[in-house]
């Protein structure tokens, strides 16, 4: 390949990307059973959509048609079109789901039920229950191996992440991290699986291979009361390099260095920040604040607060169209 | 019917002791699912200007704290309080800044005092309620006690049936206003943040 062909390529993409692309961000509010649509591009409400009792997890299928929406209190999990911005389906759930992750394909659903410590697998093409996962412990937290074949359970009552195999559905690792796990995030590698504990307060980094905490991030804000340092959802760039960590109460997200797990910046953001998700070209981190019932964009270049949306009350979940 | 009253109480009390959530253990007394902050610290709520220098002078300024009560009222609305706040900075020409520092800091200060004592009444609550968790345990083994005794003293069965459901009741209706009352200190937090939001916005 020679030079200026490669020059000339990459001038092109950087000229595709330039014009601002409006993403889609839904929002599930908890208190209000709403969904709030967001533009990205005028950075606004574009349209509220009712929908069940208590919406928690929201996701948008691999293919950006649909977004799925776990309404806890009325034990299902609702499938909006993302065209018509309407509920059309709903899933097969077990009771009280509150949040669920998919495959890489999406094909295969895996749906935390609070109330009878199961995970119920879906079919997504055929939106079918397959079956159950007795996980014996309170499901909280939800993710799955880049490789699929990993499924990761954090549970309040053990203060453990459980390494589900989804070939056997069993239980093959239990790893102690601190109180109160409440999310997971792999590396997009794979080398890392990343447990945040909400009173712990603290992120542990564990080898997914060897089942071993082999660090761990801890936060320290001036001023601040360590009660109020709570991490909850972790987001991290595609390149492995940098993760934002929100820390509930401390009305904060902190920036940290993966290599060196140091945090480098915090960004003061909305009340009791918990959940994220960024844009697909990654110029955007959008945080939920469940208290100030808004939403932060964050300039991920930048590292800064550019805007404040409100949106329902106790916003608690976002999902961004792929 | 009434024993099996008491038993189906008595395992829904086993059910609501059992918190859904694990206890922080820095704080066993707490109630909540919402993880206990004990005060809200100034750097959650506050990017504006150093406060400093007025500390509790607010309380000097008569104005000031008159409007500090009653934004800090949760019978005033968040609406109507924010309207306040911005109709008072805009009021004061010059002082603007310091009017503003000396409001947030009675804000601050009155509203970090009401949730404290939100919170230690919580806590009290939630002590009281699991004494009388284990005085409705030791109660159902008494009854069971009585029952399995021939000939059977039914008055007595009948009185101790009739004190357990009294007590459960009791119990069960705690419980639901705790669940209410936990989240006060979040609505409190609420508004300082969002009139601290508002106070910074008319300092920009």
């Amino acid at each position: 390949m020679s030079r200026t062909w490669r020059v000339g390529l990459l001038s092109g993409l950087a000229l595709a990307a330039a014009p601002a692309h409006a993403f889609i961000a839904y929002v599930s509010n908890e208190k209000s059973n709403t969904v709030s649509v967001i533009d990205t591009d005028s950075w606004t409400v574009t349209k509220t959509i009712k929908v069940g009792q208590r919406p928690r997890g929201i996701d948008f299928t691999r293919d950006g048609k649909f977004v799925m929406v776990a309404v806890g209190d009325d034990d299902t999990i609702q499938v909006i079109d993302a065209k018509t911005q309407s509920i059309v389906d709903s899933l097969p759930s077990g009771p009280d789901p509150e949040l669920f992750a998919q495959d890489a394909a999406g094909k295969i659903l895996y749906v935390a039920n609070e109330n009878d410590n199961t995970v119920t697998v879906i079919d997504l093409e055929k939106r079918a229950r397959l079956g159950d996962i007795q996980v014996g412990v309170e499901p909280e937290g939800m993710t799955i191996s880049p490789d699929g074949k990993m499924l990761i359970n954090t549970s309040e009552t053990t203060n453990m992440a459980h390494f589900i195999d989804t070939t056997s559905r069993q239980i093959v690792a239990n790893v102690l991290v601190d109180a109160r796990p409440r999310f997971a995030e792999f590396k997009h590698d794979a080398s890392e699986l990343w447990v945040s504990s909400e009173i712990g307060g603290t992120v542990s980094i564990i080898d997914p291979r060897k089942h071993e905490v082999i660090g761990k991030v801890t936060f320290e804000i001036p001023g601040l009361r360590k009660e109020a340092i709570q991490p909850v959802g972790i987001g991290m760039t595609r390149d492995d390099k940098t993760a934002f960590v929100a820390l509930g109460p401390a009305n904060r997200i902190a920036v940290v260095d993966v290599a060196s797990r140091k945090v480098t910046k915090y960004l003061l953001v909305g009340q009791r920040v918990w959940h994220m998700a960024f844009t697909p070209d990654e110029k955007y981190l959008l945080t939920t604040n469940g208290v100030s019932n808004d939403v932060s964009v964050i300039d991920v270049a930048a590292q800064k607060v550019i805007k404040t949306i409100q949106v329902g009350e106790l916003p608690w979940g976002i999902t961004i169209a792929p | 019917m009434k024993v099996r009253i008491v038993t189906m109480a008595v395992l829904a009390l086993a059910a609501t002791g059992t918190a859904a959530h694990a206890a922080d253990p820095r704080y066993p007394d707490w109630p909540c699912t919402q993880a206990k902050v004990p005060e809200i610290s100034l750097a959650a709520v506050w990017a504006g200007p150093a406060l400093d220098d007025v500390q509790t002078k607010w309380k000097d300024d008569a104005k000031v704290s008159a409007l500090v009560s009653k934004l800090s009222a949760r019978k005033t609305p968040l609406d109507e309080a924010e309207k306040s706040v911005k109709e008072f900075l805009a009021g004061s020409a010059t002082d603007k800044t310091t009017n503003a520092k000396l409001l947030f800091a009675g804000l601050f200060e009155t509203l970090n005092a009401q949730r404290a004592q939100v919170m230690i009444g919580l806590e009290r609550v939630s002590r009281k309620q699991r004494d009388a968790a284990d005085k409705i345990r030791e109660e159902t083994l008494a009854l069971q006690a009585l029952q399995g005794v021939t000939p059977r003293d039914e008055a007595k069965v009948e009185a101790l049936s009739n004190e357990l459901i009294w007590k459960t009741r009791i119990f069960e209706d705690r419980h639901k206003v705790v669940r209410f009352v936990c989240e006060v200190p979040t609505s409190i937090d609420q508004r300082l943040f969002a009139l601290g939001r508002v106070i910074q916005q008319e300092l920009e």
